[in-house]
């Protein structure tokens, strides 16, 4: 099935995502995808979940930390900003504890481990996962396009997924049982209802983030989720072990796209050997993804004359892999 | 604790009785509930906030959002983990 195929025989899948090692053109088919759906008259948010996000360089227009900002009719893109977005979350911790206990200044030992917390490794990655969820549970538009994070990161990304669930139902339980008994003790002393857990409905809500974000990345009905290749042979190793992994984690893989195919039709030309050999090379594992991936590849894109940035080239490109 | 401490020392018969067999019977077991609940506070607090005492607990992101809650718990958690050799003991 070709691309134009899955999109129109599939309008309920809204969640829309290109996976692949660095560099091989994830960011520039998120970008033609959404150019081709937003002049198919559909609302589409392309956005970036990585923190070394390039939407700004391949639309020429600096949109970092920006919000959506639209780039034309239909189309719109963001970048987060991790750091701004970890500040500002730092700042409401702060407010709230300054708030709960009418304290002017948080206690030293707090305050350290807030800056700690903020220094982890993870935590980008968190702020980003979490800001996602706040993007796509306002649901403005019709199609949510995720320039996503190079394999390894994304496999970590969609694992902190099922890492915070298990996490999160850990302390809920150990909470609930605390619970319990406070209300054992209250019962025994016969004093009234036990007041509200605020830890608990606390991690409730977290919990309620979490799922929004996972289940939308495991959604049969609603993700499509593509892999991007070329064909060389440590790209085709290293992606059939990633879609047996992206498989584990139940990501709805819909299909392949192969990029920067050299035109076989080149080879009726003089073209020097170095091309020649190339062309043969890149025969041979075109051979071998028709055998691995058979009817799943969606689209063959052949090497372009330039990069692709700016709109014209976004537009050059959705023309190709949308076949018009 | 109890709330009729603060009430007038006007009592009747079976509120006496009441306070007595409470005594009796389920003092004990409320005390023991109330440790054994202060000890799972304070496991709550270890496996969330493990960072502060440089125990790496994934992932710190979330607890950030619990950490107001456990404010006022934190100097006397850290002052019984240290005093304690092993955290499983304060759960038996």
């Amino acid at each position: 099935m070709s691309l134009k195929q899955i999109f129109e025989s599939h309008p309920e899948r809204r969640y829309i995502m290109f996976g692949g090692k660095g560099g091989l053109g994830k960011t520039t088919f998120s970008a033609a995808t959404a150019y081709w759906l937003a002049s198919q008259g559909k609302r589409v948010l392309v956005f970036s979940v990585d923190p070394q996000a390039s939407l700004t360089d391949i639309f020429q227009m600096d949109i970092f930390g920006k919000g959506a900002v639209k780039i034309m009719d239909n189309l719109w893109a963001q970048e987060i900003d991790a750091d701004k977005h970890i500040k500002q979350y730092q700042n409401e911790i702060r407010q709230k504890i300054l708030d709960m206990y009418g304290l002017d200044q948080v206690p030293d030992e707090i305050e350290q481990y807030i800056q700690a917390a903020s220094a982890e490794p993870a935590m980008e990655e968190s702020a980003i996962f979490d800001a996602v969820v706040d993007i796509v549970v306002e649901g403005n538009y019709d199609y949510y396009i995720y320039d996503l994070v190079p394999l390894g990161h994304a496999l970590y990304y969609l694992s902190m997924g099922k890492v915070y669930d298990e996490w999160i139902n850990k302390i809920t339980q150990l909470r609930e049982e605390m619970r319990e008994y406070e209300e054992m003790v209250s019962r025994l002393k016969r004093e009234k209802e036990t007041e509200e857990d605020a830890i608990l409905t606390e991690l409730q809500y977290i919990r309620s983030r979490i799922n929004a974000s996972s289940r939308i990345l495991t959604d049969r009905e609603k993700t499509a989720f593509f892999f991007v290749i070329i064909p060389e042979e440590m790209i085709l190793l290293d992606t059939q072990k990633a879609a047996g992994l992206f498989a584990k984690f139940d990501v709805p893989i819909s299909g392949y796209v192969v990029n920067r195919v050299v035109p076989q039709e080149l080879m009726d030309q003089e073209i020097p050997a170095y091309l020649r050999n190339r062309i043969e090379m890149q025969g041979r594992y075109m051979t071998e993804i028709q055998q691995m991936f058979g009817k799943d590849v969606a689209a063959y894109v052949p090497e372009l004359e330039r990069d692709v940035t700016g709109l014209p080239m976004i537009e050059k490109l959705a023309k190709i892999m949308y076949g018009e | 604790m109890s709330p009729d401490a603060f009430q007038p020392p006007k009592k009747s018969f079976f509120q006496n009785l009441k306070e007595v067999m409470y005594g009796m019977a389920s003092h004990d077991m409320s005390r023991y509930a109330l440790r054994t609940r202060a000890s799972m506070e304070h496991l709550f607090i270890l496996i969330t906030m493990g960072d502060m005492i440089g125990i790496p607990i994934l992932p710190p992101y979330y607890s950030l959002r619990l950490l107001p809650y456990v404010v006022p718990q934190i100097s006397t958690w850290k002052r019984r983990l240290l005093r304690e050799k092993d955290v499983s003991d304060a759960m038996f």
